[in-house]
């Protein structure tokens, strides 16, 4: 599904990502993840071209996609979430889902901004993640976590085959995210492949089928959850040192 | 007696309230308004029967030009969010275009003005591929370097008169009905320009439009080929500013540099639009009818001096004490907003 292959990115000399390489298989969830500053979220910005990498190649259903432009990766399947919840503050919650649709260039000028497809896809949606009473509620009246709920629902308006979470948990109280974790879940269930970053190290084992580690810009561990956290170097990228008891899951 | 509701049941009265809300705010949307002014504006030449209204007809052609340039900069700046000060340079070739083509084979403008329109989008579509590659503060300034080329472009193009200009043939029509061809053609520029802000704003591309000016990379992201949306929306806002700036060239007669390429001109169409409600489908007009009325008030009151800049510059600072969104965005956030200027 997607392939990462010897991904760097460079500023200056700062190597934030380096020679990394990755798979994220088709239907699974992988997590992506790693101490701060290990360049997870700059590789996610390659990945979804928000950022120009500075050499490797990235595969979707093989094939390349390091060449496009962002709003073209998105096109071919591939939708993100921010770390920090990047909004459209002035526009209402369906509006935010509508814009992530699939009608552009010329014929953009002659439909209408909701289509009737576009409104009962967006209301199916928004009962999914039940915040359907915020449908016409201007984005900047929303809380953090249903804005995170609704970034969520925008993903899944363009009918992506992959969608990568930037930290979908950050900021979010424990009830709302069980209720993340169930969607991501549900959605995983119904075929969708997930690339996540996270730094809850409970979610990440109990929910990814794989998982990929990173330090100082380059890959150092990859595999399922509880091989993982019981690898030294991922122990020692973490703890600065290896003798320690292995987190639980 | 206490009564249990369960969530379904506050999800459906809450469905049941935006529907309603919804429908009303359909019943009560006037749309006559723009229409009754439409017929009015139609029907104000019938003065001239009786005579001696021609300033009456200039003061409204003059703010029908406005309204239409300033809804025109609203497509860009206030949808997309890209403030150009250098807008009044379509505003020079759609004059120049038709002036030329008047001044060398004799067709009026009045039916030029829609080529005229297109070479200005033309322009402004390449134009666009460049500058619009920056933001904020970058792209204002590059819209003023475009302004001050063009004004070293015109002023030595000895073909269109270079710093002199050209002065254009006159139709051959009495003087009480002289205005009458140039007021209809821009009552329908302004209508036009009117109505394509208005079904822009409720397209899927004015969605784009008003995406990218909340957060463009958000906005790229979510699969909105932003350069072409913004590049698009930049040469239609030049295409209705230089169909206005035909008809306006042959109105006066005259094409020079320094009646089109004056920063005041891009200026006006930015302050009309602050002033009214940037973003807003009525607020350009509302604006340019409030600041062309205040200067008339000036100019009347205090003679043809520059107290009209300065009560502009006044009139500015208040409204926009109190209205900080402009008079229609404010009002329209207040719930305020009579339904007659509700256009949105």
């Amino acid at each position: 599904m997607l392939e990462v292959r010897a991904l760097a990115k460079h500023f200056g000399g700062i190597k934030a990502v380096d020679n990394c390489s990755f798979t994220a298989e088709a239907g699974k969830i992988t997590a992506l993840i790693g101490p701060n500053g290990a360049g997870k979220t700059t590789a996610f910005n390659c990945i979804s071209r928000t950022m120009a990498p500075t050499a490797g190649e990235i595969l979707l259903d093989g094939e390349r996609i390091d060449h496009l432009k962002p709003h073209q990766v998105t096109r071919r399947g591939l939708s993100r979430t921010f770390q920090i919840t990047r909004n459209l503050e002035d526009l209402t919650v369906l509006e935010n889902l509508v814009v992530q649709s699939k009608v552009h260039g010329w014929r953009a000028l002659f439909e209408p901004a909701i289509t009737k497809e576009e409104l009962k896809k967006a209301e199916e949606i928004l009962a999914f993640l039940n915040i359907t009473r915020l449908a016409y509620e201007e984005t900047r009246n929303l809380s953090y976590g249903q804005k995170k709920l609704m970034d969520f629902g925008a993903l899944l308006m363009s009918d992506p085959k992959i969608i990568l979470l930037d930290e979908p948990a950050g900021g979010v109280n424990p009830s709302l995210l069980a209720e993340i974790v169930e969607h991501i879940r549900a959605l995983n269930g119904q075929g969708l492949t997930v690339l996540i970053v996270e730094h809850n190290m409970e979610l990440v084992m109990s929910l990814s089928d794989k998982v990929v580690v990173m330090a100082h810009g380059e890959i150092i561990a990859e595999g399922p959850p509880a091989m993982v956290q019981t690898d030294p170097k991922v122990l020692e990228a973490y703890l600065g040192g290896t003798n320690v008891e292995p987190a639980h899951a | 007696m206490a009564t249990e509701l369960g969530v379904s049941d506050v999800l459906k009265a809450r469905k049941d309230y935006n529907a309603a809300l919804a429908s009303a705010g359909r019943r009560e949307r006037a749309t006559w308004f723009p229409l009754a002014l439409l017929i009015l504006l139609t029907l104000l030449p019938a003065l001239q029967i009786t005579g001696g209204h021609n300033y009456t007809l200039h003061l409204m052609l003059y703010a029908m030009m406005y309204a239409a340039m300033a809804s025109s900069w609203n497509i860009l700046g206030g949808y997309t969010g890209y403030i150009s000060l250098g807008h009044n340079v379509f505003f020079c070739i759609g004059g120049y275009f038709s002036g030329m083509i008047l001044a060398y084979f004799g067709v009026t403008s009045l039916l030029t003005a829609p080529f005229a329109g297109l070479a200005a989008a033309i322009v402004g579509f390449a134009v666009g591929l460049i500058t619009l590659k920056m933001r904020g503060p970058t792209f204002i300034i590059s819209s003023i370097a475009l302004l001050m080329v063009a004004r070293i472009l015109f002023d030595h193009w000895q073909f269109v008169g270079g710093s002199n200009g050209v002065a254009l043939p006159q139709m051959d029509i009495p003087a009480q009905w002289a205005k009458l061809p140039y007021y209809y053609g821009m009552m329908i520029v302004c209508a036009l320009t009117v109505w394509a802000s208005y079904r822009i704003k409720h397209s899927k591309f004015g969605l784009g439009l008003r995406a990218i000016s909340q957060d463009e990379v958000k906005a790229e992201s979510a699969g909105i080929d932003t350069r072409f949306y913004k590049v698009l929306a930049f040469a239609i806002s030049a295409f209705f500013v230089g169909m206005a700036g035909a008809i306006w060239g042959e109105y006066i007669t005259y094409l020079r540099p320094n009646i089109f390429l004056i920063i005041l001109v891009a200026a006006n169409m930015v302050l009309m639009c602050i002033l009214g409600g940037k973003g807003t489908v009525a607020g350009p007009i509302v604006g340019a009818v409030v600041l062309i009325a205040f200067n008339e008030f000036s100019v009347t009151f205090f003679g043809s001096s520059e107290i009209n800049l300065l009560i502009t510059g006044l009139v500015m600072v208040l409204a926009l004490k109190f209205f900080p969104a402009g008079i229609v965005g404010t009002l329209a956030k207040k719930g305020r907003l009579p339904r007659v200027l509700d256009w949105d």
